[in-house]
C-alpha cells in the first residue's frame, strides 16, 4: 500500500525557482517514469519525494500523510542512486545489511533477507567482496538489493542505469521490469532516456524546466502527445517539425501550407475548432509514419488511406539491416528524416513519392504552450519495428 | 599595441621584459655548450651524477656524516670535543643511561634527569597526542558542516601552523609570566595572578595547551581532506538506510576516515617525541625538570652544562633514534595494511 500524491510542489533555489508547481498521483503498484531533458528538474522532484531536499511550498502526500516534515529515514521509501553510493568499507553483505542493523532487526531475519535478496538479483555468491571488486552491473545489483531488503513502500531510482554499457542497459532494464511484477511495490524511476521510459513504465510523466508537461501512458503520449515540447521527447528518431500556415479547415481535418514557395501542403486528421485560415502552426510528422510505396525491399507498401503523397530527394541513407533512416528533402528544401522497416532501395539523389496518412499527421499552435490539435480518429499507424536502444 | 602611443610605464615595462627575456636565453644558453660535451663524454648514465652530486655532497656532510659520529660519540668518553682525544669506552655510556635500582622510580636511577625526561615524554606524548587527534577531528569535523564563515575559521585555525614554534612559544610566554596578558585580564576582573609557568602541574598543562594549538591546524586539514573526500551520496544513502547520527559517524564517517587519522596519529606521535623548541622557549624545561622532555636532556647534557658530556648525549640520542624508528616503523604497517585491507 502505497500513494503518492504531489500537491503545487515547489522548490526554489535562491538562483530560482526549479520545480513549479507540480501535481502528480500515483497509484499503489504503479511503475512510474520521471522523464527529461538534462537540468529539468527530475532528480530535484525525486529526492524531494525521499526527503533528502526539503519542500519550498506544497505538499507530499504519502498514504493520505503529508510527510513534508517527516525526515527522510522515517518514509520508508528506498532510493537506487545513479552512483550506486555504496558503503565502499563493508562487504556487499554490510552493505545490505546496514540499513536493517539500523531498526535493531534480528540477526538471523538479517541473514534471511539477504539470502532471499541475493539470490533474487544473482548476487549471492559475491556477500563477501567490497564494492571496489565488483563490476559496474554488480554493483548497480547491489544498490537495488540494499532497497529490497529494506522492504519500502516506495522504490526510488535515480537514473540507475547511465553508468553501464548500452547491453547491460537492456539487460538491467528487463530485470527492473520484472523486479516490479515480482515485489508490486510503487516504484518512481528517473531517466532522461525515453527508451527506457517507454519500455519499463506504466505512466511516464515528462518535465521541462520544473513544470509537468504531459502524463499518461507510454503509447498515449506517444500517440496523443499533448504539445510539441512531448511530441518531439518521445519516440526515436525525433518526429519531423514543419513551419506552415492553415489554409483550410473542414470535417476532414485541417490542411496547412508549408512555408517555402514550392512546399506542398499537408493534410491532418486534427480538429480544427477554433483554428482561422491563415494561422500559423507546426506540423508535426513521426519518422516511421511516412510510407515509401513501391520500394518493395522495404515489404510496406502504400499506407492505408493514402492522404498526402509529397516528393523526397533523399540526400543521404543509413542502413542498418532490419531497419533504414533516409535523411530527405522536401521539394522547397526543408529537410526530412524517414524511418523504414528492412532495406531501402533507395538511393542518394533519388527524388521518391512517399505518402503520409492524414491521420498520423500532428499539428501544434505556434503561439505559447505549443498545445497540439486533438485528434479526430484513434491512431492507425503504430511503430512498426520495436524500439531499440540506438 | 603601437609603440608610439605608449605610456612611458608601458616603454619602462617593455624594457625590462626584454632585457628578462635576453637574460634568461643568456643563462640558458651558458651551460649548453659543457652540458652537451659532458654529455657526450660521460653518456647518459654517469651524467645523472653529476646532477646527484651537488646534493649527495650536502646530504653526506650535514645529515650522514653527523649520524655517523654519533655513533663514535656514544661509544667514546672524555670531555673533550676532538674525536682523536676521546678515549674508547664501549658501552659504558649506555650502561651509565641504564643504571637503575628501579627502573619506576627514577631517583634510584644514575641519571636521574634522563629517566625524568623519559617519564615526562611518555605522559606529554599520550596525553597530547590524544588531545591532538580528539581536537583536530572535533575541529574537521565541524569544519566540514555548512557554517557561516566556514573559510575564515579554516584559514584561522591553519595559522598557527605557519608560525614559526618559537615565534609561537614567545607569544605564549607574553600571555603566561607572571606579569603577562591572562594575568593582567584576571587581576583587572578581580581574580589572583596564577603562576602559570612556574607551577609544575600548570606548566605542563601550558606545555600541551601551546603544542596542540600550534599544531592542530596541520592535522585538521589532514582530516578535512579525508572527510572531503567521503561522497555525499553515502551519507544520503546512509541517511535512507535510516542511521542515526551517531552511528553514521561511527560506521561510516570514522571508518572511511581511517587512513587520515593512522597518517594524524603517526605524524603527531612523532613530532610529540621530538618535542623542544616549543617548550625550550616557553618553560626552558622547567620549573626544574617539569616540563623536561628527552630531546631537552640530549641537548643539555651535550651542549648546555658546564661539562659537557657528548657522549652521554650521542647515547641518548642513540635511544631516541631507536624508539623513532620502530614509531615509523609502525606507521608504515599501518598506514599499508589499512590500504591493503
Ligand atoms: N543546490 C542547488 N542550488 C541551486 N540550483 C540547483 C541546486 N541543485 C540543483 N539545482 C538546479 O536545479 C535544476 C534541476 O536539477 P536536477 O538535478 O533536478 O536536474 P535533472 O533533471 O536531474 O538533470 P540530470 O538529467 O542532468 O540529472 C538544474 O538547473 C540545477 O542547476
Ligand atoms: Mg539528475
Amino acid at each position: 500500500m502505497a500513494r503518492l500524491q504531489l500537491k503545487k510542489v515547489v522548490k526554489s533555489y535562491p538562483s530560482g525557482d526549479v520545480i513549479r508547481g507540480v501535481d502528480l498521483d500515483i497509484d499503489d503498484r504503479e511503475f512510474v517514469v520521471f522523464v527529461g531533458p538534462s537540468g529539468c528538474g527530475k532528480s530535484t522532484l525525486l529526492r524531494m519525494i525521499s526527503g533528502l531536499e526539503s519542500v519550498s511550498s506544497g505538499e507530499i502526500i504519502i498514504d493520505d500523510q503529508c510527510v513534508n516534515d517527516i525526515p527522510a529515514a522515517q518514509r520508508g521509501l528506498a532510493m537506487v542512486f545513479q552512483s550506486y553510493a555504496l558503503y565502499p568499507h563493508m562487504t556487499v553483505y554490510q552493505n545490505l545489511a546496514f540499513g536493517l542493523e539500523n531498526i535493531r532487526t534480528p540477526r538471523d531475519t538479517i541473514a534471511k533477507k539477504i539470502a532471499e535478496a541475493a539470490k533474487m538479483l544473482q548476487i549471492d555468491h559475491l556477500l563477501d567482496r567490497k564494492p571496489t571488486a565488483l563490476s559496474g552491473g554488480q554493483r548497480q545489483r547491489v544498490a537495488i538489493g540494499r532497497a529490497i531488503v529494506r522492504e519500502p513502500k516506495i522504490f526510488l531510482f535515480d537514473e540507475p542505469l547511465s553508468n553501464l554499457d548500452a547491453e547491460l542497459r537492456v539487460q538491467m532494464r528487463a530485470e527492473i521490469s520484472q523486479l516490479h511484477r515480482q515485489l508490486g511495490n510503487t516504484m518512481i524511476y528517473v531517466t532522461h532516456d525515453q527508451v527506457e521510459a517507454m519500455t519499463m513504465a506504466d505512466k511516464i510523466v515528462v518535465l521541462r524546466s520544473g513544470n509537468i508537461e504531459q502524463v499518461g501512458a507510454p503509447l498515449d503520449l506517444y500517440n496523443r502527445p499533448e504539445n510539441r515540447f512531448v511530441a518531439g521527447f518521445i519516440g526515436s528518431p525525433k518526429m519531423n517539425f514543419l513551419p506552415g500556415v492553415i489554409s483550410s479547415i473542414d470535417s476532414d481535418g485541417v490542411q496547412v501550407k508549408l512555408d517555402g514557395d514550392e512546399e506542398p501542403t499537408i493534410l491532418a486528421r486534427v480538429d480544427g475548432a477554433g483554428r482561422t485560415d491563415g494561422e500559423k502552426v507546426t506540423v508535426g510528422i513521426r519518422p516511421e509514419h511516412i510510407h515509401v510505396p513501391g520500394d518493395q525491399s522495404t515489404g510496406r507498401t502504400a499506407a492505408p488511406n493514402g492522404g498526402n503523397t509529397v516528393k523526397l530527394a533523399v540526400k543521404h541513407t543509413e542502413q542498418l539491416g532490419s531497419e533504414s533512416y533516409l535523411f530527405a528533402e522536401l521539394s522547397g528544401g526543408k529537410r526530412v528524416v524517414v524511418h523504414l522497416p528492412g532495406q531501402t532501395s533507395a538511393r542518394i539523389g533519388d527524388i521518391i513519392d512517399v505518402q503520409i496518412p492524414a491521420p498520423s499527421c500532428h499539428i501544434f499552435q505556434t503561439d505559447r504552450g505549443e498545445m497540439a490539435l486533438p485528434r479526430l480518429d484513434a491512431p492507425i499507424d503504430r511503430p512498426t519495428t520495436p524500439q531499440t536502444d540506438q | 599595441m603601437n609603440d608610439k602611443f605608449a605610456s612611458w610605464p608601458h616603454r619602462v615595462l617593455a624594457v625590462v621584459t626584454g632585457a628578462l627575456r635576453a637574460i634568461t636565453h643568456l643563462m640558458l644558453n651558458i651551460p649548453e655548450r659543457p652540458m652537451r660535451w659532458a654529455q657526450r663524454v660521460l653518456g647518459g648514465q654517469r651524467i645523472a651524477w653529476l646532477f646527484l652530486t651537488p646534493n649527495l655532497i650536502i646530504f653526506s656532510l650535514f645529515t650522514f656524516l653527523p649520524i655517523l659520529i654519533n655513533f663514535y660519540y656514544a661509544v667514546t668518553g672524555g670531555v673533550q670535543l676532538w674525536p682523536s682525544e676521546r678515549p674508547f669506552i664501549g658501552t659504558e655510556n649506555f650502561q651509565k643511561l641504564f643504571a637503575c635500582d628501579n627502573y619506576f622510580d627514577y631517583s634510584t636511577c644514575d641519571q636521574d634527569l634522563f629517566w625524568r625526561a623519559i617519564y615526562n615524554s611518555m605522559k606529554f606524548v599520550s596525553i597530547q597526542v590524544v588531545l591532538m587527534v580528539l581536537f583536530s577531528l572535533i575541529t574537521a569535523l565541524v569544519l566540514n558542516r555548512k557554517i557561516v564563515g566556514r573559510g575564515f575559521f579554516r584559514s584561522v585555525y591553519f595559522f598557527p601552523v605557519l608560525l614559526s614554534p618559537v615565534v609561537v612559544a614567545l607569544v605564549w610566554r607574553w600571555i603566561l609570566l607572571r606579569d603577562g596578558v591572562l594575568n593582567a585580564i584576571i587581576e583587572s576582573m578581580g581574580g589572583e595572578k596564577v603562576l602559570w609557568l612556574l607551577d609544575p602541574s600548570w606548566s605542563f598543562f601550558w606545555v600541551i595547551f601551546v603544542t596542540v594549538w600550534a599544531q592542530m591546524g596541520f592535522y585538521t586539514l589532514i582530516l578535512l581532506a579525508g572527510l572531503q573526500a567521503i561522497p555525499r551520496d553515502v551519507y544520503e544513502a546512509a541517511q535512507m538506510d535510516r542511521a542515526s547520527p551517531w552511528r553514521t559517524f561511527r560506521k561510516i564517517t570514522l571508518p572511511l576516515l581511517m587512513p587520515n587519522m593512522i597518517v594524524v596519529l603517526a605524524l603527531a606521535l612523532i613530532r610529540a617525541v621530538q618535542t623542544f623548541d616549543e617548550v625550550f622557549v616557553l618553560t626552558g624545561g622547567g620549573p626544574g625538570s617539569a616540563t623536561t622532555f628527552l630531546v631537552q636532556y640530549i641537548y643539555n647534557t651535550g651542549f648546555a652544562q658546564q661539562i659537557q658530556r657528548f657522549g652521554l648525549a650521542a647515547a641518548a640520542s642513540l635511544v631516541l633514534a631507536v624508539v623513532l624508528f620502530i614509531l615509523t616503523m609502525a606507521q608504515l604497517r599501518a598506514s599499508r595494511s589499512k590500504i591493503d585491507g
